[in-house]
């Protein structure tokens, strides 16, 4: 099999697994993250912080035996400063999730559930992440940067 | 087909979403952000050289995997607008006609991916995989985003 599709495999395999995940748990409910905000329940937080609880020890004894990834070399973890774009971004995403009720992965999973006014905000969301880019591209700061979540260039990693 | 809970308990979606982390970085020593999914599925659909293929994967695979498990169900797959908490009246409800509420959400969304691209990364990727990973930037995000969300959240329910 080809570096690639092994990639893309991987990528619809553990696409599919954390939705499934997240339509388990009823995080694509607009009433699940509306009850959370409003701290009327605990459970998401608890979810959250359990699945940190779990990821961050293991990743952290992985680092340290310097484990080789089965696709990507040996595993390395980002650990950027804060700076103020990490904030100011995330005050704003604050806003707009506790608008639309959802966030990027949960809405995908809310249309395939079949709640049609998801598409609305995966739309919104193109828009919104568009608009971020022309502006930057735009101006002298030298494009969008990626946080320590999200894709990143490595050796080997389909990039 | 009902094999599934109508709400898997978090004690155990907790840990499975944490697996999932864990796993992903086993297999492609990067995290599993979905904020960066989107970025790259644009980046297809406009036909931008140098996107990263295999996100789009995993973006599609995020809706596969949300309709496999609503599907095991009780309910299973549910046409409606999903925003039933604004479209409709009653306790703690907003009562918003469809084209009302849309706006509402369509607004909400631009902003929300506005700002996971200015912050670079969403509740998934500096919420979970950051995090998981001990970046001072992530924890910085998720405590932002987290505390913006319930602010925004009771100014919302003072409207209701």
């Amino acid at each position: 099999m080809k570096h690639s599709t092994k990639f893309n495999l991987v990528g619809l395999l553990f696409g599919a697994g954390f939705g499934f995940v997240l339509a388990a748990a009823k995080l694509h409910e607009y009433a699940t993250i509306h009850a959370m905000l409003s701290l009327e329940e605990i459970d998401v937080f608890l979810l959250m912080g359990l699945a940190i609880g779990v990821s961050l020890p293991l990743l952290a004894i992985l680092e340290r035996a310097k484990v080789k990834t089965a696709l990507a070399g040996t595993l390395s973890l980002s650990r950027s400063k804060v700076q103020k774009h990490h904030v100011v971004g995330g005050a704003i995403f604050g806003i707009g999730w506790a608008v639309s009720g959802t966030c990027p992965a949960p809405a995908l999973v809310m249309l395939a559930s079949g709640a049609g006014l998801a598409a609305v905000t995966i739309a919104g969301l193109f828009i919104g992440l568009g608009l971020r880019d022309i502006q930057t591209s735009s101006s002298s700061s030298g494009g969008p940067t990626q946080g320590d979540g999200e894709h990143r260039v490595t050796v080997g990693a389909g990039n | 087909m009902e094999l599934l809970p109508d709400r898997l308990h978090w004690s155990l979606a907790g840990p499975l979403l944490g697996l999932l982390v864990v796993g992903f970085f086993l297999f492609t020593n990067q995290p599993l952000g979905a904020t960066g999914a989107y970025v790259e599925t644009s980046k297809v659909v406009r036909r931008v050289s140098g996107a990263v293929v295999w996100r789009v994967w995993y973006f599609v695979g995020i809706a596969l995997g949300g309709f496999i498990a609503v599907s095991l169900k009780k309910t299973g797959f549910d046409t409606r607008t999903g925003y039933e908490m604004l479209t409709t009246t009653g306790e703690g409800n907003f009562g918003l006609s469809v084209p009302v509420a849309a706006l509402v959400i369509f607004i909400g969304a631009v902003v929300m991916g506005y700002g996971a691209r200015m912050s670079g990364g969403c509740t998934s990727g500096h919420g979970i995989c950051g995090t998981a990973q001990r970046s001072p930037a992530s924890w910085a995000a998720m405590i932002t985003f987290m505390a913006a969300a319930v602010a925004t959240t009771f100014v919302i329910n003072q409207l209701a």
